[in-house]
């Protein structure tokens, strides 16, 4: 048995599990990607012969990196998937994590679990979301960056976030050819800017960067439209082009849409924080539009209402990625706590320090740049756009089920109606419209449409791997002994 | 078809598998993902209305870059590594 099971190996989850195995216990982290770092640090294979990528502007990742590699008490389990929580209510027995490995299926047992799932980009349907030649930011930025594949031979960003501008650079750099990046809002405003001052000290890079971005950006003389908003895209079996609207403040449309000839369209709305596993373990979530939608409420440890279970990272609302290696630390030392080691209150004060600091920016930062959540759930309005990719539910269907439910009025209800969120993704690229959708419709607000429920499996997983679970249960793996290695020096 | 093209960038060494019959070589490191794109593959599956699909998030969150790998259905393109001799085949919805 583990003393601790780690789900992402991001910043809160390396922050944490470094934490934990410090003060003696032993810790697993389990991450689907092949390397530690998170979507944020995602870098080339070791096979590419580079230890490190280009982790600009968080000064403090390499070291992260290398202190949580290098830890003898950390095993980790790379490429695996974690479908689901196990446990019993009634009793005190461990918590059980099932996961989907390149072995095959295991279930691991652990006094403690924190999920630091991380993040991903919020999905936007519109017409042609579905077409080859439509991408994430995130997908088009980890694609260039971890494995030096550069998408599109003319490319239109679209979105709100500034992470836009920062992708435009390093897509600049790649000798891409950007016709336009399209902005939903205006720019920061003077107001804004003064607001942001108090949020500065120890982030004047991240702010550089962004600025810095622009700047390379207006140099190449790269159209930046402000208060455009994506309208759809052209093509039948690939984009041919791109048609983008001007709106008002609140992004509601305002022009005629106008057409851009391009054969990719990057999206770059925001994040989802990713909460499956929370939701599925039955951790009580909350919501909150300026942090992501619905994020897992957690006590000052940290702690999730699900005794034993705590969550660090984006899924506590959208922060960043300092903001996640503090409340890594923060939980690492609460579960820490939790198994009997006190941590020094040296060291609790300065996670706390670093917590309150980038929590002072990511506020700042997040009120900027809240997406308009109505607005965007709109966009998807005409009868045959789709809503759910996966199991190709398109708009006209959603209202029709609406109109015949008159009592439907919670998401999960509508999935049940009319299979929106059943598909292999789980609901998370439609969760986000038919909630917008739904809150519309029934003059509602869109908390009061609730959450996709999240159940086991959270991922498809082949059925021999939910099989294994049954043999792996009975491997006996000893009780945590106190530690046998000394604790790393800080 | 969506472009894609590598960058100059030390690579690891040479892979081959199958695509729909068809050989694709990609580079050790490279995930399917990464070699379907770069050698141009106009559809990663296709959904039940025979539409295609390429990836969207490239962070194992979307199925959409999901295939047949060596007979085993709904594998994430984009968290498999390029592997000699794999046989790979089009998610084919149904």
């Amino acid at each position: 048995m583990m003393d601790l099971a780690v789900i992402g190996a991001g910043p809160a989850g390396m922050a944490a599990a470094i934490a934990v195995a410090d003060a003696g216990f032993s810790v697993l982290v389990v991450d689907e990607q092949a390397r530690a770092g998170g979507q944020i640090f995602r870098r080339p294979s070791q096979e590419w012969g580079q230890r490190h990528g280009n982790y600009r502007p968080y000064s403090w990742a390499k070291d992260l990196i290398e202190r949580f590699e290098d830890h003898p008490g950390i095993t980790t389990a790379f490429r695996s998937t974690a479908f689901g929580v196990l446990r019993d209510p009634d009793d005190h027995a461990p918590l059980r994590l099932a996961l989907h490995t390149p072995e095959g299926g295991r279930l691991v047992a652990a006094r403690r679990l924190l999920i630091a799932t991380g993040a991903h980009d919020m999905p936007v349907a519109f017409p042609g979301w579905t077409l080859p030649g439509v991408m994430t930011a995130g997908a088009v930025q980890s694609l260039l960056k971890s494995q030096k594949l550069l998408m599109g031979r003319r490319l239109v960003l679209a979105g709100s976030h500034p992470i836009l501008l920062i992708l435009a650079e390093q897509l600049l750099e790649a000798r891409a050819d950007i016709a336009e990046i399209a902005l939903a809002r205006g720019l920061p405003n003077f107001a804004e800017m003064i607001g942001a001052v108090p949020a500065l000290p120890g982030h004047v890079t991240l702010f550089a960067d962004a600025f810095r971005a622009m700047g390379k950006i207006i140099a190449r003389g790269i159209p930046v439209t402000r208060r455009t908003i994506i309208d759809g895209v052209e093509g039948t079996t690939e984009v041919t082009g791109v048609r983008l609207a001007e709106v008002d403040e609140g992004w509601m449309r305002t022009g005629k849409p106008r057409h851009v000839a391009a054969d990719l369209l990057v999206l770059g709305y925001g994040f989802n924080p990713s909460t499956e596993l929370a939701r599925q373990a039955g951790c009580r979530m909350q919501w909150a539009s300026d942090l992501g939608g619905w994020v897992v409420a957690h006590d000052q440890t940290f702690q999730t209402s699900v005794e034993g279970i705590f969550v660090a990272g984006e899924p506590t609302g959208i922060a960043g990625a300092e903001r996640s290696w503090a409340e890594g630390q923060m939980a690492g030392l609460g579960i820490a706590a939790s198994l009997g080691v006190a941590a020094d209150p040296t060291q609790r004060r300065r996670a706390g320090c670093i917590l309150a600091r980038a929590g002072r920016f990511s506020r700042v930062i997040q009120t900027m740049f809240e997406p308009k959540r109505e607005a965007l759930a709109r966009l998807s309005g005409a009868e045959d756009v789709i809503v759910c990719r996966c199991e190709l539910i398109r708009s006209g269907a959603l209202d029709a089920a609406l109109r015949k439910n008159p009592f439907l009025s919670t998401a999960s209800a509508v999935k049940l109606e009319c299979r929106t969120g059943m598909g292999p993704c789980q609901g998370r690229y439609c969760e986000g419209t038919v909630a917008a959708r739904l809150a519309t419709t029934r003059g509602a607000t869109i908390p009061e449409s609730g959450f996709f429920n999240a159940n086991f499996p959270v991922k498809p997983v082949p059925l021999q791997s939910l099989c294994d679970l049954e043999r792996s249960q009975e491997e006996h793996i000893p009780a945590n002994t106190p530690a046998t290695y000394p604790a790393a020096s800080r | 078809m969506t472009e894609a093209r590598r960058m100059t960038a030390t690579r690891g060494p040479a892979v081959t598998f199958h695509f729909e019959g068809q050989p694709v070589t990609g580079y050790c490191g490279e995930t399917l993902a990464t070699a379907l794109l770069a050698a141009q593959v106009s559809a990663f599956g296709l959904t039940r209305e025979g539409t295609p699909r390429l990836p969207f998030c490239n962070m194992g969150t979307c199925f959409d870059c999901v295939v047949t790998v060596d007979g085993q259905r709904l594998v994430r393109a984009c968290l498999t590594e390029a592997r000699d001799g794999l046989c790979v085949t089009r998610h084919e919805a149904t």
